[in-house]
């Protein structure tokens, strides 16, 4: 723009340009005073320059530009002129029949008000700016550029390096948080696979909890020998044969005759003995116990007291002195038993040493029997160890045998009814099996009594 | 004497243990938090041997740890999650208390939890350490798989203990590694030998539960909850032994079948994939598709020849293993819809056969009832209406009673309608001597190759006669002696009465000298001379063995004639209803 104006201002300055408008008021400024007044301000400056002269040039330029789409200095001159040759003779008799067809059909004309609305301008619409314009383009190409430059030559700036660097330790720590145990869709890995052996102190690695404390080898043994799923009986099966269904229905039969047969001696020992029962007579006799004074009873009493002078008469019994002679006899006495025992015992020894064979015999027997002793408590020890242990209040109970009699048997898969209870089975074998310890729900226990009260409104009614 | 007096119950076996309540102070947890604690760890409670010495005194029935195993329980990282998790509890009741909503919804989205890896890591440090106590966790993660979403439970533990059973069952059926079934009244046992291990696990039928009051959930929760964590890694190194996809695949193949189907009549998108795999009718996806089996050659080793014999017979286990696995390779079945799906799917394909049912039954049915290339369907009822000539009509325990006699079964006695032979245990191993029953020994006898008699009375006949060769082999000293002793008797008799020998004299036979025969004498004398030579302690040891065995014998022989009795009453009961 700027240059385009310069060069404007240096064609009007040019002796050859012409100007459109008279200048008549040339000689009017020449005529007014100067005026002196402070040029140190830029209000004094647009209030008391004269302006005119070259706002009627511009003003001129722009209309030059507005009507002919240039300057006219220079333009050329073919542009400017033509040479008038009088008016075209073939082409008249031939328009007018044209232009009265179009009248007759009524051609199209535009309207006046948007022939007056249509640019009638030859300067060309400028640019629009802003659209095109972008801040700091130079200093982005300028870093674009060495972007490039860097990226051709392979170095990675340092923010992306930054970023590369934080980016899995934050992944895997949200993903540990959020899932929970028991995710349908987790997904599993290879955990037996070979780790690879840290060359760390492992004194340091367990300090620091990085490795865990190791498990002691004795945790892993099994509590109990017995199998985790014991198989039941052939005779459990759906569709059983004869004899095996039988032995199981006799089993379940012992174990329920047990059970009754538990029940039944509990029954007897709380059942009231028939003698202790209140009869009409002794209630009587309770009620009149003390009333009435009884003869005979007079008469045992006098029984009782006869006995208990029988008991006085042994139990009384004079302490005699002893005199010098008893107490030397006595003391001879003792000493000839003494030493009677002593003989005794050698006399034994003596014979012993001929009983030898017996006595070796009865060794051997002893040991023999101890030996027994021995197996059979190994034995024991080993029974023991497919054996519920007691392991809290209370002892473990076998679930009742699942059977199903002759006559609820199913004659096909489609007809079969399950018996029992996979769960409670399952639930059992960990008792079994020592995992668990036997143990009853807990009863819900009220703290506070419960005090009924009757609604005031409903009192009214009733 | 000088010295303090030694307080009592300072030292010796006390100082071993510790009481629970103790325990449950000392790692600073609720009761509850403990006893998950002990079953997540494995530590169980021990029975003192002198209970009132390490009871101090008092004999009131209490439950003892080990004191180690709870020093040991001190270094567990879960013990500050559980105590974690018991603030969140109490923050999240005291939030809901002042009505703070938002406040709880974000504690709730921070919720402590915790993860059992560690503790399956160290608890088995080898995969074979797992693999023997899958056991549990493969009969826990059935049940649980069964039950319905009421809040017994989590559901998500459900749906868990479903992915990973289906799993397992996949596994199974692409290993070909299971042995033996049984339906029993409580559910089915099977059993698979994985690794060379043999693992047991029972499966409850299905919408058969009523809760028992007097089970404690919690418990079989927190055992579960072990449990499935276990499971989940066994799986995947499973899976990763067969190159298969972890987690499962469909075939790419099968896939595109199935798609074909409408997913939506039966589940969500979600959880249709699951229930595709759960069908168990297609094969899984494997990591690098190949597709010819590489048949494994074993290598051959020049040996002994002692070695030689043992080697041969390996050989021979292993061809019929192979030949089982391999039981309905070829066959197609169609099952009825009164037919228990899974299981019978599950065996079917676990050895090789081909498996569909009705489309409206369940997902993934591979081809309808009119495909003429069906050789068995499988129905439970009476009689079918519509019935192809070119397939047998079974009764479900067909399957299962093949699948146990390792050979496919005759069809006859397991027609529609037809009187179904008992459903023997394959769990109970006869030793000689036991009794067996008659329809064990028919089918030990087809295992032997040899074809069924005609007539029942007959094949009742011959394996009488089997029976009896059993028992003969046993007896035979004796029997040989009685021989003797009777030869004699008869000499002795024809002699009493007067009558002279009947002297003659015929053409002479070759004698005809059977090499087994003769070793089988030689061997016997040998026998005879040894018990004669035995002292008379240890003869009195045998003698006392021998009337052991003939006393089992005896029995055997009873409930064999009991049986035969039994079975006659009942045919002539019939009898009379059919002349009736």
């Amino acid at each position: 723009m700027a240059a385009n104006r310069r060069i404007k201002r240096m064609a009007s300055s040019q002796p050859g340009f012409l100007n459109l408008k008279s200048t008549s008021d040339s000689a009017g400024l020449a005529s007014t005073r100067r005026k002196r007044l402070n040029k140190n301000k830029k209000k004094n400056w647009n209030k008391h320059i004269d302006i005119n002269d070259v706002d009627e040039f511009l003003e001129d330029i722009r209309h030059q530009e507005r009507t002919t789409g240039g300057l006219l200095s220079e333009k050329s001159d073919d542009t400017l002129f033509f040479l008038d040759v009088g008016p075209p003779k073939k082409a008249e008799p031939k328009a007018p029949p044209l232009e009265v067809k179009m009248r007759k059909g009524k051609p199209v004309r535009p309207l006046r008000i948007d022939l007056i609305l249509q640019r009638d301008s030859l300067v060309p619409v400028p640019k629009d700016v802003l659209s095109y314009q972008q801040p700091n383009a130079k200093k982005l190409r300028r870093i674009a550029q060495k972007a490039e430059h860097l990226a051709h030559k392979g170095v990675v700036p340092r923010r992306q390096k930054k970023l590369l660097n934080m980016r899995p330790v934050e992944k895997t720590e949200s993903k540990a948080v959020t899932e929970a145990n028991n995710n349908p869709e987790r997904d599993f890995y290879d955990i037996w696979a070979q780790e690879t052996k840290s060359t760390a102190d492992p004194w340091y690695l367990q300090q620091t909890g990085k490795t865990r404390v190791k498990r002691p080898e004795k945790l892993n043994e099994k509590p109990s020998v017995l199998p985790a799923v014991e198989v039941i009986a052939p005779g459990g099966s759906y569709n059983p044969d004869f004899f095996s269904h039988q032995a199981l229905l006799q089993d379940a039969h012992e174990v329920e005759v047990k059970k009754q047969k538990a029940e039944d001696k509990l029954e007897r020992q709380l059942a009231v003995n028939k003698d202790h029962l209140a009869t009409e007579e002794t209630i009587f006799r309770e009620q009149v116990e003390g009333l009435v004074e009884e003869e005979n009873v007079d008469e045992e009493d006098a029984g009782a007291e006869e006995e208990e002078d029988g008991v006085m008469f042994g139990a009384i019994s004079q302490a005699i002195k002893k005199t010098e002679k008893d107490r030397r006899r006595e003391r001879a006495e003792k000493l000839k038993e003494q030493r009677r025992e002593a003989d005794k015992v050698k006399t034994f020894k003596q014979q012993q040493l001929f009983q030898l064979r017996s006595i070796k015999t009865s060794i051997k027997q002893d040991e023999a029997d101890t030996k027994v002793k021995q197996i059979q408590r190994k034995a024991n020890q080993e029974a023991q160890k497919s054996q519920p242990r007691r392991l809290g209040k209370l002892k473990f109970q076998a679930q009742d045998l699942e059977v199903q009699l002759s006559d609820e048997l199913a004659g096909s898969l489609r007809q079969l009814k399950p018996e029992g209870s996979v769960l409670k089975d399952r639930f059992k074998s960990m008792q079994k099996r020592n995992l668990i310890e036997p143990r009853e729900r807990a009863k819900f226990k009220r703290r506070l009594k419960v005090k009924y009260t009757e609604k005031r409104a409903f009192r009214e009614i009733t | 004497m000088g010295g303090t007096q030694k307080k009592k119950y300072e030292r010796g076996s006390v100082t071993n243990y510790i009481t629970r309540n103790k325990a449950r102070k000392k790692l600073s947890l609720s009761l509850p938090d403990f006893r998950r604690l002990c079953i997540l760890k494995g530590i169980y409670p021990h029975e003192p041997k002198h209970k009132k010495k390490v009871n101090k005194g008092s004999t009131a029935p209490r439950t003892f740890y080990l004191l180690k195993d709870i020093r040991f329980l001190l270094h567990e990282p879960i013990v500050g999650k559980f105590r974690e998790y018991k603030v969140f509890v109490r923050k999240l009741k005291k939030a809901y208390g002042k009505t703070e909503y938002t406040n709880a919804q974000r504690l709730k989205e921070n919720k402590p939890t915790y993860k059992l890896d560690h503790i399956v890591k160290e608890r088995y440090p080898s995969f074979i350490d797992a693999l023997r106590d899958i056991d549990d966790a493969l009969c826990m993660c059935f049940l649980f798989s069964t039950f319905a979403r009421t809040g017994k439970c989590h559901v998500q533990t459900i749906q868990l203990c479903r992915r990973l059973t289906v799993e397992w069952m996949n596994y199974v059926i692409a290993s070909r590694s299971l042995k033996k079934v049984f339906i029993s009244i409580k559910g089915i046992y099977y059993q698979a030998e994985v690794v060379g291990q043999l693992i047991t696990w029972l499966v409850p039928y299905q919408f058969a539960h009523d809760h028992p009051t007097d089970v404690d959930y919690r418990v079989m929760a927190t055992f579960t909850e072990l449990y499935t964590t276990l499971l989940g890694f066994v799986n995947f190194r499973l899976y990763n032994s067969l190159n298969l996809l972890y987690p499962p695949k469909l075939d790419a193949k099968a896939e595109s079948e199935l798609k074909e189907a409408d997913d939506d009549d039966y589940a969500m998108n979600s959880e249709s994939y699951l229930e595709k795999l759960s069908a168990l009718s297609t094969s899984l996806a494997k990591v690098v598709s190949t597709t010819e089996e590489e048949e494994a050659q074993l290598d051959q080793f020049p040996v002994e020849d002692e070695d030689l014999e043992k080697m041969e017979a390996r050989e021979r286990e292993q061809k019929e293993q192979e030949a089982q696995k391999k039981l309905f390779e070829g066959h197609k079945f169609f099952l009825n819809r009164e037919v228990p799906r899974e299981p019978l799917a599950f065996l079917i394909r676990c050895f090789g056969g081909e498996v569909s049912w009705d489309k409206s039954v369940s997902i993934g049915s591979t081809y309808e009832v009119t495909d003429e290339t069906i050789t068995h369907q499988v129905a439970d009822r009476p009689n079918v209406d519509k019935q192809y000539i070119n397939r047998y009509y079974i009764q479900p325990q067909w399957v299962f009673d093949c699948v146990n006699a390792k050979i496919v079964l005759p069809v006859e006695d397991y027609f529609l309608g037809v009187t179904l032979p008992p459903h023997l245990s394959p769990f109970v191993e006869e030793k000689d001597g036991d009794y067996v029953p008659p329809e064990k020994l028919k089918i030990m006898a087809l295992q032997r190759g040899e074809k069924p008699a005609q007539e029942e009375e007959e094949e009742d006949e011959e394996e009488e006669e089997e029976d009896e060769d059993d028992d003969d082999e046993e007896e035979e000293e004796e029997e040989e002696e009685e021989e003797e002793e009777n030869n004699l008797k008869n000499l002795e008799k024809q002699r009493s009465q007067g009558k002279s020998l009947s002297v003659k004299v015929t053409a002479g036979k070759m004698k005809v000298e059977n090499p087994a025969r003769l070793e089988q004498e030689e061997k016997a004398e040998e026998k005879r001379l040894a018990i004669m030579m035995m002292k008379k302690k240890e003869k009195y040891l045998y003698d006392k063995i021998m009337f052991g065995k003939k006393r089992k014998v005896r029995e055997a022989n009873k409930l064999t004639a009991k049986r035969k009795a039994h079975d006659d009453a009942e045919k002539s009961k019939k009898k009379k209803k059919a002349n009736k």
